[in-house]
């Protein structure tokens, strides 16, 4: 127990360092407190705005671009890149269609998305599942390509058809791969509809911090930084529980 | 008594043995295996092979590394198709893998998403057995092989030895006619694998299941088998098949001491140094 303990201890000591460090900035007059708030202020702000409609409503309308997104890039990863793996010929359509895209900045697309699809949540969900798909498509291709072919000639010799391997065996086998890619998504995904709220947005957090900012509440612009980096958190440890039921019976990774 | 039989390879045509009728489970006719290597070469795994495996004969295929013992047996497993010559199994062409022939690997190849029951089940579920029919199989089974108490471990719990017990419950449990095993003790301990030597022979005794058992350890192949194909390499061909009249239940204590054994074992290494002359000489 006190090994898990320490493990937490060790956890939490840079981020009070961060804090702490913040919070000396402004004691030894680094920073003088109407640019740069104190810690301190911004907590008690996010504990007094918590549990406001407004903010609630503020914090919904992220999350819901935020799982939309990844959910939409989880689902066209997966398939795609299972795809790519088992059929030589999807793949030889996928792969320079995948190198011409991945390195684009997504968000150079938000503009033109802005255009097609409007101000509202449809553009930012897309921009979302644009960056989120990729870590995800790729790490499920190579997961699925690189299943242990003795595994598939068990469930073969075993009487599994051909049709179902890829059910019964590559997918469930590819899973620590595709989680991992999972999991850089969700930290994209996170990031990215914060951006696009920045850009361009009438609610959200990432509309809240641009407007605190222009009208100079230093408070209140770094009370969303807080928020969605602790949402952040609370969705990693999610991911990370369902991760950990998941691959119960694999080898570490 | 003759205690080495060596005949030549051009058509090793089967004896019956004693106590049982004389039907072929496995018939390998004129296979030819020509992989593909990098440019536009090509290399000769396996070059016309002829060999015929008695119903309930336990066949153990010797060799170096690299003499394509393995893609023989992937061959009759399904799992490869060779580039020349015909593979058949009770007079059936082979086209791919079926369970009538189940493999065992020397890495386990256990689905690590199922727990050892689950791994157990698979093929019986595969096959259309009910749910609860196939846990009472599998469970029996589990008992046989001595892993009762871990029907719910995930195999990375699991030791090597128990591993490679729960794969051959595995495989068991869908009732193959044919086991294939791909040196299925080869990434065990000494102790381990004289143990799982001693505890196959048991189980095989049973029911006498026509086992095709690849192996680099003359020991593990005189000690298991009725006949002993001793194969050379590049390309892969079989040099001699070798009758190993020892009497059964063999009993591993009696045996290392058995003169008949332990000649069996000597000639045979030698066989195998002259395949490595050959291999200098090509």
């Amino acid at each position: 127990m006190s090994a898990t303990v320490n493990k937490a201890l060790l956890g939490i000591t840079p981020i009070a360092l961060f804090i702490a460090l913040w919070q000396s900035l402004i004691s030894f007059g680094y920073a003088p407190v109407t640019l740069l708030p104190p810690p301190g202020a911004v907590f008690l702000r996010l504990g007094q705005q918590l549990f406001t409609s407004d903010f609630l409503h503020e914090i919904a309308a992220t999350l819901f671009r935020l799982f939309a997104g990844f959910a939409i890039a989880v689902v066209l990863g997966v398939v795609i890149g299972l795809a790519a793996a088992i059929s030589p010929a999807i793949n030889a359509v996928v792969k320079p269609v995948v190198r011409v895209l991945a390195p684009i900045p997504k968000v150079a697309l938000y503009p033109a998305l802005l255009l097609i699809l409007g101000f509202d949540h449809a553009s930012k969900i897309t921009l979302v599942a644009a960056d989120a798909l990729f870590p995800i498509l790729l790490s499920t291709y190579y997961g699925a390509s690189m299943v242990e072919q003795k595994l598939i000639w068990s469930a073969m010799a075993a009487g599994t058809p051909r049709a179902q391997i890829l059910f019964k065996v590559v997918l469930p086998a590819a899973m620590p791969s595709i989680l991992t890619g999972c999991r850089i998504g969700l930290v994209i995904s996170c990031i990215v509809v914060f951006l696009a709220e920045m850009i361009t947005s009438t609610d959200g957090l990432g509309h809240m911090l641009v407007q605190a900012a222009r009208t100079f509440q230093t408070v209140d612009m770094f009370v969303p930084l807080i928020t969605i980096s602790m949402l952040g958190l609370i969705l990693n440890s999610l991911l990370h529980g369902l991760r950990t039921y998941l691959l119960r019976g694999f080898p570490e990774v | 008594m003759k205690v080495v039989t060596l005949r030549s390879d051009a058509l090793a045509e089967s004896e019956p043995l004693s106590g049982k009728p004389a039907s072929a489970m496995i018939h390998i006719d004129r296979v030819s295996q020509r992989f593909q290597t990098s440019g536009r070469q090509s290399h000769l795994a396996l070059s016309d092979i002829s060999l015929t495996i008695d119903d309930g004969a336990f066949v153990s295929i010797l060799g170096p590394s690299g003499c394509g013992k393995s893609t023989l047996l992937y061959i009759v497993g399904g799992f490869v198709s060779p580039s020349d010559g015909v593979a058949r199994v009770k007079g059936k062409a082979i086209t791919g893998p079926g369970p009538d022939r189940g493999p065992v690997f020397q890495e386990f190849a256990l689905f690590p998403w199922k727990n050892v029951l689950g791994n157990v089940m698979y093929g019986l579920r595969q096959q259309g057995v009910k749910h609860s029919e196939a846990e009472a199989k599998s469970r029996k089974l589990l008992e046989m092989v001595g892993l009762k108490g871990y029907e719910n471990f995930y195999p990375k719990e699991l030791s090597g030895g128990m591993k490679q017990r729960v794969a051959i419950a595995r495989t068991l449990a869908y009732n193959p006619a044919v086991l294939l095993m791909d040196e299925p003790f080869g990434a065990l301990d000494a102790h381990t694998r004289t143990r799982l030597q001693n505890d196959l022979l048991n189980i095989w005794e049973r029911d006498r299941k026509t086992v095709l058992f690849v192996t680099h350890s003359v020991e593990e192949a005189v000690f298991l088998s009725d006949k002993v194909v001793v194969m050379t390499r590049s390309p892969g061909r079989i040099k001699v098949v070798v009758d190993i009249d020892l009497p059964r239940p063999r009993k591993r204590a009696e045996l290392l001491l058995d003169a008949r054994y332990q000649k069996y074992v000597v000639d045979i290494e030698k066989l195998i140094d002259d395949t490595g002359e050959d291999e200098i000489h090509a």
